[in-house]
């Protein structure tokens, strides 16, 4: 996709719904991630073919982007999501403060959704990693919601993570 | 919103006697220390399991990664440990993401089977799921809705209320509802997937977008608890094998103080002049047929134990007879023929009866209709109408 059909690709998402905090706030309550992937989807929901499946969709997904961010972001400045529709597709963007050190680490990741490897990678986490990292969970995310995901890169300390989820595909 | 469903705690429970554990909720842990006790029981259920341990995740609404990572790992671990031990991981086409999640454990060790459960609280389902039964769907909400419009009332309807319609079928109740009582919001659910496009289809085509259809299993829905002033579930706690399971689930999902309605047949009640004899022993046999099948159509008359014995209080039954006299008697005569092809074309031969107890059989239906078609006939179809009063 060139530059043009991109822009014109970025216009037809319509914005649904967004928030801010304060990162602060967001750390100071785990279930933040929980209580605002809930009340989101059930909102964003409401006019799809099947709401309630599709929030429980949605839901799946933006808590898990919730929890990233909660575990890998800085407690200064704010965290913003913001979700867009176009056709079939919700977009969820998520921007938080990231330590310097772990950008790189974000890029390789959603790199490593796009690889043809992707699926092996993220079986081999599941059978052999302790824990599930942040890397399993965008493999997750790609494999399981057949999500498109990239970063936009702005200057530090924000990082934005764009998700596109074709939910109301995978629903219905 | 609702934040019920965000304070309740998640259902990890092991039943020996099934050899099944279930996973049931939210489980969104911070870490595996939360979930400790629940991992420390799985362990348990699985030291303990000979031959196969079922994983039972139909209930389980929400887990995140380090949940879903925890317990696959406990499960991967087994499967190294024991090779005489399988797994069966029971997921539920309702809660999609489950399906998707874990059928990649049976990619990583064979002794993992996932299966999507489906069909088995649903004996009646494939009968009427059948596209060219649904006309006839339409004519019996049709002859049904002239005397519900009128009794509805009684049983807490009302403009303005929340309202959800459980195995709502093709979707027509839920369209007529919403034209004469208005209610601010009505959820209708199916786990037709071919109803419940029907229902969409025939609400764009009628401009209506308030209505929210969603495939669900009534037994297992994912609705939050205390949501709904009316739970209607027509015609449908009759062809369930477990009929008090279902209306444990409306029970949930009504409000305190608000109601359930539900309507059943007692179908060897059918009647019909002149013939009343042939129309008699067929309906007697319809009963014994889906005896058969698990499915109660008697259940009509003993609605007032369910709902007792559910724990709502205020019940209140009555019943109506849907005749030829109501509108055209051909749309009556139309019904009797969906069932005789239904019961005697499709149900009869599945159950291996006789050709000579199929003719006897389908004799009966000809009968209603002939008495239906009579000018000087009459035919009845009787309905039990009862609702039950979530206690405050």
């Amino acid at each position: 996709m060139n530059a043009a059909q991109r822009q014109s690709a970025e216009t037809k998402f319509e914005p649904l719904l967004q928030f801010e905090m304060e990162m602060g706030t967001f750390l100071s309550d785990w279930h933040h991630c929980d209580q605002l992937s809930t009340y989101m989807a059930r909102m964003i929901s409401h006019n799809r073919t099947d709401p309630l499946r599709h929030s429980n969709f949605f839901s799946s997904a933006l808590n898990e982007l919730l929890e990233v961010s909660f575990r890998g972001g800085l407690p200064e400045g704010r965290i913003g999501c913001a979700v867009y529709r176009h056709g079939p597709k919700e977009r969820v963007k998520l921007s938080f403060p990231c330590p310097p050190g772990q950008r790189q680490f974000f890029r390789e990741a959603v790199a490593k959704t796009h690889r043809n490897d992707a699926y092996a990678r993220y079986l081999d986490a599941l059978s052999t990693d302790l824990g599930p990292s942040r890397e399993a969970i965008l493999l997750d995310l790609a494999i399981n919601f057949d999500a498109e995901i990239r970063l936009e890169e702005e200057g530090p300390p924000t990082i934005t993570i764009i998700v596109d989820l074709p939910l109301e595909v995978i629903v219905s | 919103m609702s934040t019920a469903m965000l304070a309740a705690p998640f259902q990890a429970e092991f039943d020996a006697n099934s050899q099944e554990f279930s996973f049931a909720g939210v489980i969104r842990p911070r870490s595996v220390d939360e979930i400790a006790h629940s991992i420390s029981t799985f362990r348990n259920a699985i030291e303990e399991a000979r031959g196969v341990l079922y994983i039972n995740v139909k209930r389980l609404a929400q887990m995140n990664n380090t949940a879903f990572h925890a317990f696959s790992r406990v499960v991967l671990d087994a499967c190294r440990a024991r090779s005489d031990i399988r797994f069966v991981v029971v997921t539920s086409s309702v809660v999609g993401w489950t399906e998707r999640m874990f059928r990649h454990l049976g990619k990583i060790e064979p002794q993992i089977t996932v299966e999507v459960y489906d069909s088995k609280f649903y004996p009646g389902q494939s009968f009427v799921e059948d596209t060219s039964f649904i006309p006839i769907l339409r004519t019996q909400t049709k002859m049904t809705w002239r005397h519900e419009r009128k009794i509805l009332p009684r049983h807490g309807m009302r403009p303005g209320i929340v309202m959800a319609d459980i195995c709502c079928g093709i979707g027509d109740f839920a369209v007529l509802v919403r034209k004469e009582f208005q209610p601010a919001r009505i959820v209708a659910l199916d786990h037709s997937k071919a109803s419940l496009a029907y229902a969409r289809d025939v609400a764009k085509n009628f401009g209506i977008s308030d209505i929210e259809y969603s495939y669900g299993d009534a037994s297992e829905m994912l609705l939050e608890d205390n949501q709904f002033d009316l739970v209607t579930c027509r015609h449908s706690l009759q062809i369930f094998n477990q009929p008090d399971l279902l209306l444990k689930e409306l029970y949930r999902i009504c409000k305190p103080g608000g109601r359930v309605y539900i309507t059943n047949e007692k179908n060897s009640h059918c009647l019909g002049e002149p013939r009343a004899q042939s129309i008699q022993w067929t309906y007697n046999e319809v009963a014994k047929l889906f005896s058969h099948f698990e499915m109660d159509v008697e259940l009509g008359p003993k609605s007032r134990r369910y709902l007792a014995d559910a724990g709502f209080d205020d019940i209140r039954v009555e019943s109506f007879m849907v005749t030829n006299l109501d509108g055209d008697p051909q749309d009556f005569a139309d019904i009797i023929t969906a069932w005789e092809n239904v019961y005697a074309g499709e149900m009869a031969v599945k159950r291996g009866d006789p050709p000579e107890f199929i003719e006897r059989f389908r004799q009966g239906f000809r009968d209603h209709i002939f008495a239906a078609l009579h000018p000087k006939g009459y035919a009845g179809w009787p309905i039990w109408a009862a609702s039950g009063r979530k206690p405050l």
